[in-house]
């Protein structure tokens, strides 16, 4: 069956009446963060003062903490011309198993892009690919779960890049799409605390090389700074820091929008929350989470990113500053669609395709029949998913 | 003799084929170029370029509207992305057994075999075989540039002769091209202007 028109119409009509009412909200509560930023930019002290407080009663609480830039601050990317150092772009593509296949197995696929920003020469990719069959799939007794899959994922795309960058004369900068701070659902999982560790063990090889690593969100949907700035409103009511949102939709990107010219980057925070007291934890503090955001867009359309670092970066100008003017120099060499173009490259590397996915599952195929086993069969429900349907293609 | 390879055979017929090449190799075909596509056991087939397409996709398309594409993203695009050339072939004849024939080929070359270009030596023996017998490939074949493409072949084979010592070659081809057009006089107004267009004044 299509889409019941009927009833989304009359959805969409609802939203659509409401919409102004939101948008009004969303920018008096714009204008209010934005008075919060100016008003208390340089007291970094007092909201370092409110943030202790607020975490003392609320563990769990996650937002932004002032560093030593006020939160106004913008900064212009640095000239740096034909002197920035090569960049090493990671991505990183999967194939997650499928109990309803005929061969269940994953795969990994690591794609890096190799490139001297700036500088006439050819830049460069390479593949990795790991194999998850057999006895990856069933450790324990427990299923490899697509949570775990991703982690492996993340992990093999930054021992690439260490693996590469040791290469390299330093400094080298290294990239990643998508944040350093990674969210583990699945907290009971110790195979998940595992390879979480060993992500922290690969940041601090990557802080041993003095690399300029960084992870690029694209359109952040992020409100650490909000939410610190809320700790302003919430000053009489600690406890109701994080619970209670004041200013519930604003996004820092839409803060920061009209702060930040093209090409211009935010204050450096340091995030605050759960997760990032494990990268805390080690290398006396090198690996804590950093972030800033950068506008990568043109002068009448911002368009802001949210770039995570880690404390090594954030505290040495220099990297600071070659990872900023590599940002910008890749952005724009992608016109309109302003994203770093060794990113979006590393992306094209390693992306696994349902062909490449029918073609590995094949050569399991053959392999199992070689060896004298004989391969299962698809699950029915698949068959039939399967099947050439009336003109819909949906799964 | 140097062997400059062009590429790869994508896909054939009786009459044509088409090659794949990266842009990094497109530096030696060119339109009304002659190449060779080495079948084994003294058998290759020859060719003419009648057409180079270089295709598009979403990422090119993007970056031609960048106010300015860097050479790195240039070399990029052109060395490592896999965005190939095809360049389209006529067949006009084949050598087997050290001998040089006017007629399509017995059989096609097959998928991934290499072409070479021509070079004057090997142009020069081709199109001194016989009496001129590939032209009507050219001209019957449909889709053709067919003035285009012969002015182009012939500048190609004339210069290769003079170097040769063969000066009355390019006289003896244009005259055999009246020969064969004197009934079809739109197209050898067509061929003859183009053939002046290159200056050859034969």
């Amino acid at each position: 069956m299509p889409v019941n028109y009927q009833q989304v119409q009359l959805q969409i009509k609802e939203m659509g009446q409401n919409a102004p009412r939101m948008a009004r909200d969303l920018r008096e509560r714009a204008d209010t963060g934005r008075e919060l930023l100016a008003g208390f930019a340089k007291d970094l002290d007092y909201l370092r003062g409110l943030l202790e407080q607020a975490a003392a009663d609320n563990p769990g609480l996650r937002c932004a903490a002032p560093r030593e830039e006020p939160l106004d601050y913008v900064f212009s990317a640095p000239p740096f011309g034909e002197h920035l150092p090569v960049l090493l772009a990671a991505d990183g593509s999967q194939v997650n198993p499928n109990r309803h296949d005929a061969v269940e197995f994953g795969l990994i696929n690591v794609g890096v892009f190799r490139i001297c920003p700036g500088r006439p020469l050819a830049p460069s990719e390479q593949v990795r690919t790991t194999l998850l069959y057999a006895q990856d799939l069933d450790s324990e007794q427990e299923r490899l779960t697509e949570e775990l899959v991703a982690l492996k994922r993340d992990l093999t795309e930054r021992k690439t890049l260490a693996d590469l960058a040791a290469l390299e004369p330093q400094p080298v900068i290294t990239l990643t799409d998508g944040p350093l701070e990674l969210f583990l659902q699945s907290r009971d999982d110790r195979r998940l605390d595992e390879q979480f560790d060993q992500y922290l063990d690969v940041l601090e090889e990557l802080a041993a090389m003095n690399v300029a690593t960084a992870g690029y969100v694209d359109k952040p949907s992020s409100d650490l700074v909000v939410r610190l700035l809320e700790l302003v409103k919430l000053r009489d009511r600690p406890s109701a820091a994080g619970r209670e949102r004041p200013l519930r939709g604003l996004t820092d990107a839409a803060l920061f929008a009209d702060l930040l010219g093209p090409g211009q980057r935010s204050a450096v925070f340091t995030i605050h929350s759960r997760t990032s007291q494990r990268f805390a934890e080690r290398l006396g503090g090198a690996l804590e989470l950093c972030f800033f955001y950068l506008n990568v867009g043109r002068p009448d359309h911002p368009s802001l990113a949210r770039v995570e670092i880690p404390e090594w970066v954030a505290r040495q100008p220099y990297l600071l500053n070659l990872l900023h003017a590599a940002l910008v120099q890749q952005c724009a060499q992608m016109a309109g669609a302003a994203y770093p173009y060794a990113l979006h490259r590393a992306h094209e590397v390693a992306l696994v395709t349902m062909t490449d996915k029918r073609q590995v599952a094949g050569l399991i195929w053959a392999e199992l029949w070689k060896n004298g086993v004989i391969p299962g069969d698809m699950s029915n429900k698949q068959y039939l998913k399967d099947l050439p349907g009336r003109g819909r293609r949906s799964s | 003799m140097t062997m400059i390879e062009i590429g790869r055979l994508l896909r054939s017929s009786t009459t044509a084929c088409v090659i794949g090449c990266r842009v990094s190799q497109l530096n030696t075909p060119a339109f009304g170029g002659m190449v060779r596509i080495p079948l084994g056991d003294g058998y290759q087939v020859y060719g003419l370029i009648y057409d180079i397409r270089i295709d598009d996709d979403g990422l090119v398309r993007h970056l031609v509207t960048a106010e300015g594409v860097s050479e790195e993203v240039l070399l990029d695009n052109r060395l490592n992305r896999n965005v190939p050339v095809e360049i389209s072939v006529l067949f006009v004849g084949y050598e087997m057994g050290g001998r040089i024939s006017h007629l399509l080929p017995p059989r096609p070359p097959l998928t991934l075999d290499m072409i070479y270009s021509c070079s004057d030596e090997e142009l020069c023996a081709f199109t001194g075989a016989g009496h001129f017998g590939y032209f009507r490939h050219v001209l019957r074949a449909e889709d053709v540039p067919t003035g285009e493409l012969l002015a182009a072949h012939l500048s190609q084979a004339h210069r290769a002769q003079c170097a040769g010592g063969n000066h009355s070659w390019g006289v003896s081809a244009t005259q055999e091209l009246i020969t064969l057009l004197r009934d079809d006089y739109p197209t050898l107004m067509s061929v003859l202007g183009a053939l002046s267009d290159a200056g050859l004044a034969l």
